[in-house]
């Protein structure tokens, strides 16, 4: 078999969402570490030619670049977790899937802009992402408050889905840009149960006990 | 006038899960609450007496609480047991966090907002046989929250202010009343009866109507007498 290569920054939510993905299909992998701050490493003329929009995380196997948390997300779950289980295949399901990740890609990436605008000194509309990050989180918490009343722990059905992985590492390190889990009790007990999940692994600022 | 001390709803219990612990404010003030092992409810001053760091970040083992920092143990008495870099040491009895009078009543957590006050909490309604809806945070300060929801006819104001009983439609609700911050304030929403009375289809309907109260209050102009994040001037509490 091909060997999966993740081009990784340790600090990056996004390439977070991959490693915990990667860690819950209990996939080795190779690591490269790139130096995004300060290097800027991503943007060099090497990393361009894996992904032309200059971003992490980046994974290849064999011939295949594929680059964007969500598309690696989606890659692996059809390709490693044959009972399909992560990405069931139920068309309602599959279609909830897929608004879920958009909403990852579209307004929860006002989180990620602020964390590197509080940890990295990235330009940013500070007002104007924080508003975002905030309205995507309380989004989240109405979701997760009416999930429990289904008596489900997950963003989807009964069982973690890709959604899970792909909109905890946000809201997990909120704190980082000064968004407290106050106001959040039912994305804090998602949360509990998404540290519970096998394979689970850890990053500076998400320790693996709560 | 002003919100007097007393006590105040700070969460729903079946969010605060037996050895966890979460972050509040109650008038701005940070405060860890925590349940133990045994489901005994604390809240405490939610900061480290070592390096000030939050407690609520911290992990319940048991009936103790630990700082993410260092891991500083406290007992649930707030007293520190236990430092791991010194592990021989008998520790210092005055090395200790400041706790606030705690109970679980309605659903709901309380808390007393002084620490020295030891009036008990008195309330209008007692009832064991509760459906927890949601704890509902709203952008609006707690003075401007509680005039606009004393204007609605589907609600009135208990408890001194603490408790608002809601009609709406044919079903009772009670919303315990937090005064959060400067612009903020918490209502934990419960139905007065059990859940196989009130099963999920009935809660949802009411976190949706829950969703359109916060719509509404965060859209409502704040009046002029009560100037946002003022605490003063609260009419319900004379």
């Amino acid at each position: 078999m091909a060997k999966l290569t993740l081009y990784d920054y340790e600090l990056d939510d996004q390439c977070y969402k991959v490693r915990l993905f990667l860690g819950a299909l209990g996939c080795l992998y190779d690591k490269v570490a790139v130096d995004v701050h300060p290097g800027s490493e991503h943007r060099s003329a090497r990393y361009l030619r894996l992904n032309p929009l200059g971003a992490l995380p980046i994974l290849t196997e064999a011939d295949l670049t594929i680059y964007g948390a969500e598309a690696i997300l989606t890659y692996l779950a059809l390709k490693y977790d044959t009972a399909r289980v992560w990405l069931p295949e139920k068309p309602e399901t599959f279609g909830r899937i897929m608004q879920w990740l958009a909403f990852s890609g579209s307004i929860l990436s006002a989180a990620s802009i602020a964390r590197a605008h509080a940890l990295f000194e990235i330009e940013a509309d500070e007002t104007k992402v924080y508003r975002k990050a905030r309205l995507a989180f309380r989004l989240m918490e109405d979701h997760m408050t009416k999930q429990q009343f289904d008596d489900t722990f997950w963003f989807i059905g009964n069982t973690a889905t890709i959604v899970d992985i792909a909109l905890f590492p946000n809201i997990a390190l909120s704190r980082d840009f000064g968004v407290d889990h106050d106001e959040y009790p039912a994305l804090r007990r998602w949360m509990a149960h998404v540290r519970g999940i096998p394979g689970f692994i850890t990053m500076p600022g998400i320790p693996a006990y709560h | 006038m002003s919100f007097s001390g007393g006590w105040y709803p700070v969460a729903l219990s079946n969010q605060l899960e037996p050895a966890t612990s979460a972050g509040t404010r109650l008038f701005d003030r940070e405060i860890c609450i925590w349940r133990d092992s045994d489901g005994g409810v604390h809240a405490w001053e939610d900061r480290c007496p070592h390096r000030g760091m939050r407690l609520s970040f911290g992990f319940v083992r048991g009936d103790r609480i630990a700082c993410l920092y260092h891991g500083w143990q406290y007992d649930m008495q707030g007293r520190c047991r236990f430092i791991p870099a010194h592990p021989q040491l008998d520790v210092p009895s005055t090395i200790r966090v400041a706790t606030y009078p705690c109970i679980d009543r309605l659903g709901m957590v309380w808390m007393c907002s002084d620490l020295k006050m030891e009036m008990p909490l008195d309330l209008p309604i007692d009832r064991r046989d509760i459906a927890p809806v949601r704890s509902l945070y709203v952008d609006c300060a707690p003075i401007a929250t509680m005039q606009a929801l004393s204007a609605r006819s589907e609600c009135t104001v208990l408890a001194g202010g603490a408790l608002i009983s809601i009609h709406a439609g044919p079903q009772n609700m009670i919303a315990g009343f937090q005064p959060f911050g400067k612009g903020k304030t918490a209502l934990h929403i419960v139905f007065l009866g059990s859940p196989e009375q009130y099963p999920g289809n009935a809660r949802r309907s009411a976190a949706v109507w829950a969703e359109e109260l916060r719509h509404d209050l965060e859209r409502e102009p704040v009046p002029d007498t009560a100037p946002a994040g003022s605490y003063e001037a609260a009419p319900w509490r004379s």
